[in-house]
């Protein structure tokens, strides 16, 4: 059973008026699962029609700031894993084993920009966003797929060094999560159009799929993840270089 | 029907030449208002067709990888060195405010490149120059990497660290001429305090179009001036002058017009203005003034002999309705024939010229007339009771031609015979920068691309095969080292295979030993892989296709010819056969490959066009005047000046492109008109009963001194000759050329035939027949 004095928190809060800031915060507070693994097939689709797909074992902790990923298929790339480590304070350390090099490799996190595993979704998406680094404005509610919700524009401080100049994030007033978004890039032009599907799984509202479209380059990227399984109690250790040469039977 | 009109012309202009000239003056400006519709159009990759082969690769390798066709831009200055913040500072602005510009797809520059390197294991691809202000130490450091990486290196500056090498890739959608208008706008807006050139296929495509028409337009313009001034000294009247301008002016009007309202009610493009038209509306002008001066010479011979201007015209009509018509309608069906050729551009060509040189024929038998009926003509005018002194040059000529005909005819044809030896030597030449002349500053601009950067011209091989074996990249990477050592144009290349190994080499800890193709395919998949992790896979959407099955090598070379193109490639399919033992699919492609193939067409395009017109005239010739014989006559003059045109192309070097391949039509146009003309009047003269002696001096006093009068007045067009730009210096040659061959050909060729078989009794009682 979850905190009765958050639950009835939020309750008060989605009742009365809340500002952006209010309702970023309440997004970043609820409650998620402490740890996540599941099978995720990734599906790449270029403006000519062309498709790519790979299947990767998936486990993250800490909401995704600790995420360790191994190549299923195709044949390839099976075997390649990933290790990705979110600092607060310090770069993101990111490192690859290479298993045809035998050889482990950190490599750069610097471009945020940058495509996550050839998909439309950057290491910026990828990352949580963090409530001081954005500043948020709430635009008017909209109901989306007979859904309440609640509409943010969320603009990065310019310190940060965005590639994006703005997002409006549309969320479900009743389970606080994200099930749309618009992000848009430095020159004010939309850039990606995301779709998030929520699934419940013990009594928590996880993203099951992730659709999400680079309106410029004409490429979407559909992330379907399988087999998911929440709270399964990951040892931190799991988290290190060495586990990246091991594929995991499960 | 020739009759008919003949007689509805005569009574129209002698008795209602207000109303001819009013209806002559509206129906030109209904025409006229197509010209709202009407398109210039530069990028001549569209006319080719998209059934040919070079054609289907380039389409595939911009949709599979984008614009191919580059922009060049170098800035800098002799004396200073570029790695200073200052000049960082710049690079980035303008590197920032191109990647800005709607018409430009990517940006290549020292301020947005990548660097891969490998420190302490931790393998690194991020931006080279991390931001617009920079720290001593950080450009040490990135002038330290380059200095590391001489591949790199080389493309984005200059070997003295002087010039920065920006390449810009125009938004594939976006016509050349609006892209390079908006960079070379941008680095006069950002980079003033630097010397600027440009370069590239792009670029030229984008700068050629306007400058050869601007130049065009104004030399066509003085060439007109010329033409005017030639005639009033011949001809002696400035009203007369102004009549044959008027037609002339008409003509041209009616068929720009008529070509702005069949582009808009066909929705064709192939009725748009290209650079290859820019011939149209010189041999327009040509035809126009050929049919006036015919008619305006008549009328004052007729007058000085009849006194009575409504005879004159009666009797000019009389005389010139048949041959007019049909130098008009063997030209007309000649342009049309252009329906036929292989490059689809050229049915808007023929089929507005052919509409112009009707309308011309039109006003030349109804609003000439009519001005002429209008005007009160002195009969005490020098125009009218004295011959010039030209025509009486003609009428010398004439006698001469009486006295030796054979020897007139041999040296002629020995003339012709040196045209059929220069048509072996003869050259296809595209490369635009031959366009310009030494010291012009686009070419100045090119020479210093070529001398101190990398070059300004590029060449893409296609490349299909399974991109993840070891075997092809390989042979991609040993293609690349044969081309940059055995080819002194080729400054660098770059590909897929590059980005492998300089990952190879990264990954195996900066191991310069380890900058080759891996040998294991696993190896190459992970080094696929880890890209798609660590860099941007965008990166790499320029080299390889989504699947893996087709690249592109990128070769840039200085400056060459088109021959010296064809050879590199000759030599490249060698070494592919010879070398390649997996995969053999590899196919050159670029601007230069496909527009070499559009020039073979646009000549293929000419020949059938001649060998079809040629035909067509001896068919029209023959059925009008009635005997296969005179079909033959006819075309004999137009062949040889074709001969002597081609052959004299090819002995004086004259290159064939799209611009010169198509001023045959010229001599088509108007060496037909003079045969016609000939034959016409020696046929009458015959059918009047003139005694054999004295048709052939006859004929030449009646059209020998409009035909050269027409022709002198057209080598006005030789104006062209002061251009800066070498295609129209070609074409004011060939002008002058042309109308000397042809008129040759019919006064010198035609008429020495024609006095030799009219001294067989046998023969010429044969063709001429009843009249």
């Amino acid at each position: 059973m979850k905190n009765p004095f958050r639950i009835l928190t939020l309750f008060l809060s989605i009742i009365y008026a809340q500002n952006g800031l209010e309702i970023a915060t309440m997004v970043d507070e609820r409650d998620v699962p402490k740890d996540i693994i599941s099978k995720t097939t990734m599906l790449l689709t270029n403006r000519k029609g062309k498709t790519r797909t790979s299947t990767i074992l998936s486990k993250s902790s800490n909401n995704g700031s600790k995420q360790i990923l191994w190549f299923l298929a195709p044949l390839d790339d099976k075997g390649v894993a990933f290790l990705k480590i979110e600092h607060d304070n310090k770069a993101d350390e990111m490192r690859m084993w290479l298993p045809a090099f035998k050889k482990v490799r950190r490599i750069s996190s610097s471009k945020k920009g940058d495509s996550f595993m050839g998909s439309d979704l950057s290491y910026e998406d990828m990352t949580s966003r963090s409530l001081e680094e954005n500043r948020y404005k709430r635009l008017e509610d909209e109901t989306l797929d007979g859904k309440d919700c609640f509409v943010l524009e969320v603009l990065p401080n310019e310190d940060i060094k965005s590639t994006y100049s703005k997002h409006i994030t549309w969320i479900v007033k009743e389970s606080l999560i994200a099930v749309k978004e618009e992000s848009y890039d430095l020159g004010g032009g939309l850039r990606k159009k995301k779709k998030f599907f929520i699934d419940s799984i013990s009594d928590y509202h996880v993203i099951n799929k992730i659709f999400v479209e680079d309106v410029q380059k004409n490429h979407t990227t559909t992330l379907t993840m399988e087999d998911i399984k929440v709270d399964s109690g990951l040892d931190h250790s799991l988290f290190q270089e060495k586990n990246l040469k091991r594929l995991p039977r499960n | 029907m020739i009759s008919r009109f003949k007689n509805f012309a005569v009574q129209q202009s002698i008795n209602h030449p207000k109303r001819t000239l009013i209806i002559s003056l509206v129906t030109t400006f209904i025409m006229a208002t197509g010209l709202k519709h009407f398109v210039i159009e530069d990028d001549m990759m569209k006319m080719i067709p998209k059934t040919v082969k070079t054609r289907i690769v380039w389409e595939e390798v911009k949709d599979e990888f984008g614009n191919t066709e580059l922009v060049f831009v170098a800035f800098g200055n002799d004396s200073i060195d570029l790695f200073n913040s200052k000049s960082l500072a710049d690079l980035w602005d303008f590197t920032t405010q191109l990647e800005l510009l709607p018409e430009v797809e990517d940006v290549r520059s020292l301020t947005n490149l990548n660097k891969m390197e490998n420190d302490n294991g931790f393998l690194l691809i991020d931006d080279l120059v991390a931001s617009r202000d920079l720290s001593q130490q950080q450009i040490q450091e990135i002038k330290d990497y380059l200095n590391r990486n001489d591949d790199q290196r080389k493309r984005v500056i200059s070997s003295k660290d002087n010039y920065f090498n920006i390449v810009v890739i125009p938004d594939k959608n976006i016509a050349d001429r609006d892209a390079v208008a908006k960079i070379v706008e941008t680095a006069d807006n950002l980079l003033n305090n630097y010397s600027v050139h440009f370069g590239g296929p792009s670029y030229l495509i984008g700068v050629v179009g306007d400058l050869v028409r601007g130049d065009a337009l104004f030399l066509i313009r003085i060439g007109l001036l010329f033409m005017v001034i030639i005639l009033l000294a011949s001809l002696r009247t400035f009203a007369g002058v102004m009549m044959v301008l008027m037609v002339i002016i008409f003509s041209l009007v009616g068929m720009m017009g008529s070509m702005g309202w069949i582009r808009v009610l066909t929705g064709s493009d192939r009725f748009v203005f290209s650079i290859m038209n820019t011939s149209m509306p010189i041999i327009l002008m040509t035809i126009a003034n050929s049919d006036s001066v015919h008619f305006l010479t008549k009328f004052f011979k007729k007058l000085r002999l009849t006194g009575d201007k409504k005879i004159a015209i009666e009797q000019s009509i009389d005389s010139l309705m048949l041959p007019i018509f049909l130098t008009s309608l063997t030209t007309a069906v000649a342009f049309l024939s252009l329906v036929f050729a292989p490059l689809e551009y050229m049915t808007g060509y023929g089929v507005s010229i052919a509409i112009g040189i009707c309308w011309a024929w039109i006003l030349s038998v109804t609003l000439l007339p009519s001005l002429i009926m209008l005007k009160k003509w002195p009969l005490n005018s020098m125009a009218v009771i004295k011959p010039s002194f030209l025509e009486k040059l003609v009428k010398k000529i004439g006698f001469k031609i009486v006295k030796i005909p054979r020897t007139i005819l041999i040296s002629s044809l020995l003339i012709v015979s040196i045209g059929v030896y220069g048509i072996k030597l003869i050259t296809t030449e595209v490369n635009l920068v031959t366009f310009f002349s030494k010291g012009n500053k686009i070419r100045n601009s090119l020479e210093f691309l070529d001398d101190n950067m990398l070059g300004s011209m590029d060449l893409e091989f296609l490349i299909n095969g399974d991109l993840k074996d070891p075997v092809l990249l390989e042979q991609i990477s040993q293609l690349q080292d044969y081309i940059e050592q055995n080819n002194p144009y080729v400054s660098t290349s770059f590909s897929i295979a590059d980005v492998i190994k300089q990952m190879h080499r990264t990954v195996m800890d900066d191991n310069p030993d380890f900058e080759v193709i891996p040998k294991d395919q696993q190896k190459v998949n992970n080094l696929y892989t880890m890209y798609s992790m660590s860099g941007d896979p965008e990166d790499l959407s320029s080299l390889v296709d989504y699947e893996y099955s087709k690249a592109l090598i990128t070769a840039i070379l200085k400056n060459h010819s088109t021959n010296e193109s064809v050879e590199f490639v000759n030599e490249i399919d060698d070494y592919v056969e010879q070398n390649f033992t997996k995969y053999n699919n590899i196919t050159p492609t670029g601007q230069y490959v496909v527009l070499r193939d559009m020039v073979d067409l646009v000549i293929k395009s000419s020949i059938i066009s001649i060998g079809v017109s040629i035909v067509l005239i001896s068919f029209i010739a023959a059925l009008f005047f009635r005997h296969y014989g005179w079909g033959l006559l006819g075309i004999i003059p137009l062949s040889a000046a074709v001969i002597m045109n081609f052959g004299f192309m090819g002995i004086l070097g004259v290159h064939l492109n799209h611009v010169t391949a198509l001023l045959s039509s010229v001599i088509i146009g108007v060496g037909v008109d003079f045969a016609i003309h000939y034959i016409s009047q020696y046929r009458r003269l015959a059918n009047q009963g003139l005694s054999i002696s004295k048709r052939t001096s006859g004929t030449i006093d009646e059209v020998g001194y409009p035909i050269v009068l027409d022709a002198l007045s057209n080598m006005a067009f030789g104006a062209l000759l002061f251009s800066e730009f070498i295609p129209l210096i070609h074409m004011g040659g060939l002008m002058v050329f042309a109308m000397v061959s042809t008129s040759f050909g019919t006064l010198t060729i035609l008429a020495c035939l024609l006095e030799l078989i009219g001294r067989k009794e046998t023969w010429i009682s044969s063709l001429i027949g009843d009249y």
